[in-house]
C-alpha cells in the first residue's frame, strides 16, 4: 500500500467537495404552518371582499342580436340571401351608466383557438414586406390565392374579419341623437407600432396592385378607412383587435369607446336604439352575436369568479389552519429517538 | 440531500431502513404523484380560464387573447414547479438557492426579452411567434397577478397541509430524525476511528483458521440479496417533476404558437 498513490486520487477535502456547505435547514414545523395558513386565509378574505365589492360595482349591459327568434328584431337579417340588411335594436338604461364606456361585441362558438386558423396568416406580409405580396406564405391555404393573383392580407383569420358596424343613438324628444364613437387606440400598443406595419407606398394602393382582397370582404386592405391614413392599411385598429385572437370559444373584442361630447360621463338614463349593418353569418355554426356596454375598474371587467374563488380559499385556509391545529394537539409528536 | 450528515447514518443505521425497504419508491408513490399531476394540470387550466372567460383589462381591451393566456399559465407553472422544488428541499446550500430563484428569475427575464420590440426587429422569421409585446402588455395587469396568485396557492397548498398532518400522525423515520436533529442542534460529534489497518483480534491466525468460518453466509445465500438503489428519495422527486413536465410542459409550450 503506497502512501503517495492513496493521497494522489484522494477528492479534495473542501466543503464544496464534501458536502458540507453552510446549509439552511427549513423544517414544516407546527409554528410556521399553522399561522401561515391562517395568515393567507385571512388575507385571501379580504381580498376576496375587495374584488366582490369592485366587481358588484361594474355596469355591464349585455343584448344579443343574432335574430334566431321570430320576435328578434334582426330576424330579417339571418334570412339567406340578405346583403346589406340594416336592424335595429331598442333598450333602456335606467340609472347612469358611468362612464368611460366601452362597447364590444361578442361571439360564441366561435374558435380561433383552432390551430390550423390561427396559423393561416403571413406575418411577413402584416410586417409590410412586399416582396411577400407576390408570393403569400403557404401556411395561408385555402386562402393564398384566387383568380390565379395572391390574396393580401391572406389567411383564414384575415378572411373571417368582423364586418358588423354599429351606430347608437340616444332617443331624447322623440329625435334620434347620434351617440360618438372613439375608435383611436382600441388594439395593444405594440401591435399598432410595431407588429403590424404598412407598407412603404404613397398612396397605399400602388403596393397592392396585382393583388386580390380577401375572398369574404367588401373592401380591399387600403380602403378600410380612407378617411384616416392613421387607420388604414394593416394598421386598422379594427383589423389589429380581429387579428389578436382569442383563447376562448366565447369572446368579445372591443370595438369602440364612448368618451366624448355629451357622453363623456357616461350614458344617461334614457330609450336607446342601436342601429346595427348585419352581415357577419354566424347561424351557419351555431353562434350567436351580441353587444356589451361595460365599464372597467382596476381589476378589469365584472367578473365574480375571482371574488368568490378568493373567498372560497381564504375560508377553506382558516379551517384547514383549525384542523392541523386539532391534529398537531392530538398527534403531538412523539420525543423519540 | 438530507441535513443528516454520514455520520449520523453511520452510527444510526436503521435510518437506512426506508430506502431498503422502498418506502419512497414504490408504485403507490408514483400514483400519487400522477393524481398530484393531473390535479395541478386541471387547477392550472381551469382557474385562469374560470377567471378570465369574460372580463377585460384594465384600460377596456381584451384580456382573453390568445397569447396573453398562454404566458399567464406557463408563468403559473414555473412558478409552481418551483415551489414544488421548493418543498422537496431539505438542505439549502448556496447552490440550491442559486439554481431555484435563478431559474424563475431566467425566465421572467427571457420572457421579456422575447417579447420586446429589439428582438423582434432583429430576427421577425424567429420572433414572430413569441409575438412581441405580450409579456409586458399581460403581465402588467393586477388581475393577471391576482389569478397567478391565486393558481399557485391553490395548486401547493393542499401539498404542505397534507405534509404536515402526514408528518405529525404516522410520521417516517427521517422525519423524526429531523426533528431530533433540529431539537438538539447536532447530534454529539463522535470522532471516527482510523481505518484499521491491523486486525485487531488478539487471536492468533492459527486460531482463526480454526473457527466458524464464513461457511453458515456461503450456504444461507444471503449475498445474494439485491442491492437497493442508493438514492430513491431524489429519483421519485425527480421522477415526480418530469410527470408535472410532460403533462403539462408540452400544452403549455404549444398553445405559444
Amino acid at each position: 500500500m503506497k502512501e503517495e498513490g492513496n493521497y494522489a486520487n484522494r477528492p479534495s477535502n473542501t466543503a464544496f467537495t464534501q458536502q458540507r456547505l453552510p446549509a439552511w435547514q427549513p423544517m414544516l414545523s407546527a409554528g410556521v404552518v399553522i399561522p401561515g395558513f391562517l395568515l393567507i386565509g385571512l388575507a385571501f378574505i379580504g381580498i376576496g371582499v375587495g374584488l366582490l365589492i369592485t366587481s358588484r360595482s361594474i355596469q355591464v349591459l349585455e343584448l344579443d342580436y343574432t335574430g334566431t327568434e321570430t320576435s328578434s328584431p334582426c330576424y330579417q337579417c339571418t334570412m339567406s340571401n340578405q346583403s346589406n340588411c340594416v336592424c335595429k335594436l331598442s333598450f333602456s338604461i335606467g340609472t347612469l351608466f358611468k362612464g368611460p364606456v366601452f362597447f364590444y361585441y361578442g361571439l360564441t362558438n366561435y374558435f380561433q383557438n383552432q390551430r390550423k386558423y390561427g396559423v393561416s396568416k403571413d406575418f411577413n406580409q402584416l410586417i409590410g414586406d412586399v416582396s411577400y405580396f407576390k408570393s403569400p406564405s403557404s401556411d395561408c391555404q385555402p386562402y393564398q390565392r384566387v383568380n390565379g393573383k395572391p390574396i393580401v392580407p391572406c389567411g383564414a383569420i384575415a378572411n373571417s374579419m368582423f364586418n358588423d358596424t354599429f351606430k347608437l343613438y340616444q332617443i331624447i324628444n322623440g329625435k334620434e341623437e347620434l351617440v360618438p364613437f372613439d375608435g383611436k387606440g382600441i388594439a395593444w400598443w405594440t401591435d399598432y407600432n410595431i407588429k403590424y406595419r404598412n407598407p412603404d407606398y404613397t398612396p397605399l394602393k400602388n403596393a397592392f396592385n396585382d393583388t386580390e382582397k380577401p375572398v369574404f370582404w367588401t373592401k380591399p386592405a387600403y380602403e378600410l378607412d380612407t378617411s384616416d391614413a392613421s387607420n388604414n392599411g394593416f394598421i386598422n385598429q379594427d383589423f389589429l383587435v380581429w387579428m389578436r385572437r382569442a383563447a376562448l370559444p366565447n369572446f368579445r373584442k372591443l370595438y369602440r369607446r364612448i368618451t366624448e361630447g355629451n357622453y363623456k360621463d357616461g350614458l344617461p338614463a334614457g330609450n336607446y336604439s342601436l342601429e346595427i349593418s348585419y352581415n357577419y353569418p354566424v347561424i351557419s355554426f351555431e353562434g350567436t352575436k351580441k353587444v356589451t356596454f361595460s365599464n372597467v375598474s382596476w381589476m378589469g371587467g365584472q367578473n365574480e369568479f375571482l371574488g368568490i374563488a378568493y373567498l372560497v380559499i381564504g375560508s377553506m385556509c382558516v379551517v384547514m389552519s383549525v384542523v392541523m391545529l386539532i391534529v398537531y394537539a392530538k398527534f403531538r409528536f412523539p420525543e423519540e429517538d | 440531500i438530507d441535513c443528516i450528515s454520514h455520520f449520523t447514518f453511520f452510527y444510526y443505521p436503521k435510518l437506512y431502513t426506508p430506502g431498503q425497504r422502498n418506502m419512497y419508491f414504490n408504485r403507490t408513490s408514483f400514483l400519487l404523484c400522477i393524481m398530484q399531476s393531473c390535479y395541478n394540470s386541471l387547477i392550472l387550466f381551469f382557474i385562469p380560464y374560470a377567471a378570465l372567460h369574460d372580463t377585460v383589462r384594465q384600460d377596456g381591451r381584451e384580456i382573453a387573447d390568445y397569447q396573453s393566456f398562454a404566458i399567464l399559465l406557463q408563468t403559473c407553472l414555473i412558478i409552481v414547479v418551483n415551489a414544488q422544488i421548493f418543498l422537496d428541499t431539505w438542505y439549502w446550500t448556496g447552490i440550491n438557492h442559486f439554481f431555484l430563484w435563478g431559474s424563475m428569475a431566467a425566465y421572467f427575464a427571457l420572457t421579456f426579452t422575447m417579447n420586446s420590440n429589439g428582438l423582434f426587429f432583429i430576427f421577425p422569421t424567429m420572433f414572430h411567434v413569441f409575438v412581441s409585446g405580450t409579456g409586458r402588455n399581460s403581465l402588467n395587469q393586477p388581475n393577471t397577478w391576482l389569478i397567478i396568485f391565486l393558481t399557485c396557492l391553490l395548486c401547493i397548498l393542499p401539498i404542505v397541509a397534507l405534509r404536515f398532518i402526514f408528518i405529525q400522525t404516522s410520521p417516517t423515520i427521517n422525519d423524526k430524525a429531523r426533528k431530533y436533529k433540529m431539537r438538539r442542534d447536532e447530534i454529539p460529534a463522535i470522532s471516527l476511528r482510523p481505518p484499521a489497518t491491523r486486525r485487531v483480534s488478539k487471536r492468533s491466525s492459527y486460531a482463526f483458521s480454526h473457527s466458524q468460518g464464513y461457511g453458515d453466509l456461503v450456504t444461507s445465500q444471503k449475498f445474494l440479496d439485491k442491492k437497493t438503489p442508493r438514492r430513491p428519495l431524489l429519483f421519485v422527486k425527480s421522477l415526480c417533476k418530469l410527470a408535472h413536465m410532460i403533462i403539462f410542459g408540452f400544452f403549455v409550450t404549444f398553445t405559444q404558437l
